[in-house]
């Protein structure tokens, strides 16, 4: 039997931390490429401590529904699961686990599927910026790293004038960069993992953002949903565990 | 690999059947009563509940996830082992899968806990263990006093305020003074409510260490205090989310001030 386990932040004090990982679980349940779907957090129960307790299969996939490579997906999640590197066995189970969703090459695919929703119905005019926005921290590069990465890839394809990134607690900040932005429309998107406190409130906040679209000096601003709640995120979550299974592609979602 | 290879099998197995044992009455699990009408069929509701007609009646296991999720007044649930299940529902599977799938979102993990703990198979992990594992912004816990751990079980931990039963100590030569509680559901490990309530406990110790006015009250003390009064004085007292353990009104950090506090205030009684 294959079980995948989700290992979501959670949150003490509200749900949305960890519903798109219970949204994303459900999606994969109805494909039946597992045969246990279980969800699992830092912060909410199950803790990652007691998930494999919890689970009867023998092989199992864990997934961090993380953006970045950092202190969770190096440090607590693998102390918590009791996890020795990419596979550890345990008893008779055999665990492997997948790198975090922000770093997998189908990443970009999913935040422009994020800007279509968004634009859907919209017309862009004249220069059109994408700006990624990523939390960031002055003691993780990598969290930064994977914005910048993302922004790259996407640049590669030419679909935008520039492609942008701006942060919340590193340079460069969002508001600089929104204001910089040498384009009349500027289309923002969230790097993030869920809906939450910076989505709903810091980010509007900071830039005078009133909704889906904004006029600023001049510029239109389309603000987005996460990506991480897009229901694509599930497709990614499936492909990153397929990964860790020896002789099998990565597949492209 | 055959059914019952792995514990989480075994688990689901003996629960339908401690569940089916209990004839009618059936049983009692957290503040859930499971029932079994007839064999391989499961009814679920508040322990409250028992003979109430009229619930909302579900038939998905996965609902059990938002039944559990919220109060009946709509707060958030972090912890589901709170005595604050909401009512009026009910909730009927067949197969012990099903059920299993119900109970895991009622109380994560405690049906195999449960089984496990009744075979002595259990594994405890001590709040020094668990603390000793702490990085980052709860390294800090390590540093808590066995009587900070002691105070912060007894907030934290009790019937009152959370149905399991803590099986844990402070230490392998420490046990836990409270009363440990009765239910089913064992707690074989401090919970992540448990540690951010202790690194809060800890802020409190350091500052008794170094900013005591002159007749003994912390800063924090007197915050809580003055918090306590002007909430009062409105007539409505309203309380911080459970967890949220910064915010002076809280019922944990109350009983915590209770424990440590109120003594002090009434050093006669
Ligand atoms: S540590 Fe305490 S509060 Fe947390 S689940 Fe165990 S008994 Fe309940």
């Amino acid at each position: 039997m294959r079980a995948l386990i989700i290992v979501g932040h959670g949150s003490h004090l509200n749900e949305d931390s960890s519903l798109p990982v219970y949204e994303h679980a459900e999606r994969i349940r109805l494909t039946g490429e597992f045969d246990e779907v279980v969800e699992c957090f830092w912060k909410e129960e199950p803790s990652m401590r007691h998930v494999l307790d919890t689970v009867e299969s023998d092989e199992v996939f864990v997934v961090p529904a993380f953006i970045s490579e950092g202190y969770f997906t190096q440090q607590v999640i693998p102390r918590e699961l009791g996890l020795e590197g990419p596979v550890t066995v345990k008893g008779d189970k055999t665990v492997r686990y997948a790198g975090p969703l922000g770093t997998f090459e189908g990443m970009p695919d999913v935040i422009l599927e994020r800007v279509e929703d968004l634009m859907r119905g919209r017309e862009t005019r004249g220069r059109t910026s994408l700006v990624l926005l990523g939390h960031g921290t002055d003691l993780n590069k990598n969290s930064g790293g994977v914005i910048y990465l993302n922004a790259a890839r996407i640049r590669e394809r030419g679909l935008y004038d520039e492609v942008g990134v701006g942060f919340l607690d590193q340079e460069p900040e969002i508001g600089g960069v929104v204001e910089n932005a040498d384009a009349d429309d500027v289309i923002l998107i969230p790097v993030f993992i869920a809906e939450g406190w910076h989505t709903r409130e810091t980010i509007p906040e900071d830039l005078g953002l009133t909704g889906e679209v904004t006029h600023l000096d001049g510029k239109r601003v389309f603000y987005g949903a996460p990506v991480g709640t897009h229901p694509s995120m599930a497709n990614l979550i499936v492909a990153r565990a397929r990964e860790t299974e020896p002789g099998r592609e990565t597949q492209v979602v | 690999m055959s059914r019952a290879a792995t514990d989480a099998a075994a688990a689901r197995e003996a629960f339908a059947a401690w569940v089916e044992e209990a004839g009618e009455g059936g049983r009692v699990f957290g503040q859930v009563l499971v029932r079994a009408p007839e064999p391989g069929l499961f009814s679920l509701r508040h322990v409250e509940e028992a003979g109430a007609s009229g619930l909302k009646l579900h038939e998905d296991p996965r609902e059990a996830r938002e039944i559990s999720k919220t109060t009946e007044g709509g707060e958030y649930r972090p912890l589901k082992s709170s005595p604050n299940l909401r009512r009026g529902w009910e909730l009927r599977v067949s197969g012990a899968g099903d059920l299993l799938v119900a109970m895991n979102y009622l109380y994560p993990a405690g049906v195999v806990h449960w089984h496990l703990h009744r075979e002595g198979r259990l594994e405890v992990t001590s709040y020094r263990e668990n603390a000793a594992r702490q990085s980052g912004i709860y390294k800090r816990v390590q540093r808590l006093s066995d009587g900070g751990v002691q105070d912060t079980a007894r907030a934290c931990c009790e019937d009152a305020v959370c149905l399991k039963k803590t099986l844990w100590d402070v230490d392998e030569d420490t046990p836990l003074g409270m009363d440990r509680g009765d239910g089913e559901v064992p707690c074989p490990e401090p919970c992540s409510v448990f540690v951010s309530l202790a690194r809060r406990v800890r802020l409190f110790e350091r500052e008794k260490k170094r900013d005591l006015d002159a007749i003994g009250l912390s800063p924090s003390e007197k915050e809580d205090l003055a918090a306590l009064v002007e909430a009062a004085a409105t007539g409505h007292v309203e309380f911080a989310r459970e967890a949220e353990f910064e915010k002076p009104l809280n019922e944990r950090r109350m009983r915590y001030r209770r424990l440590t506090l109120a003594p002090k205030l009434r050093p006669g009684a």
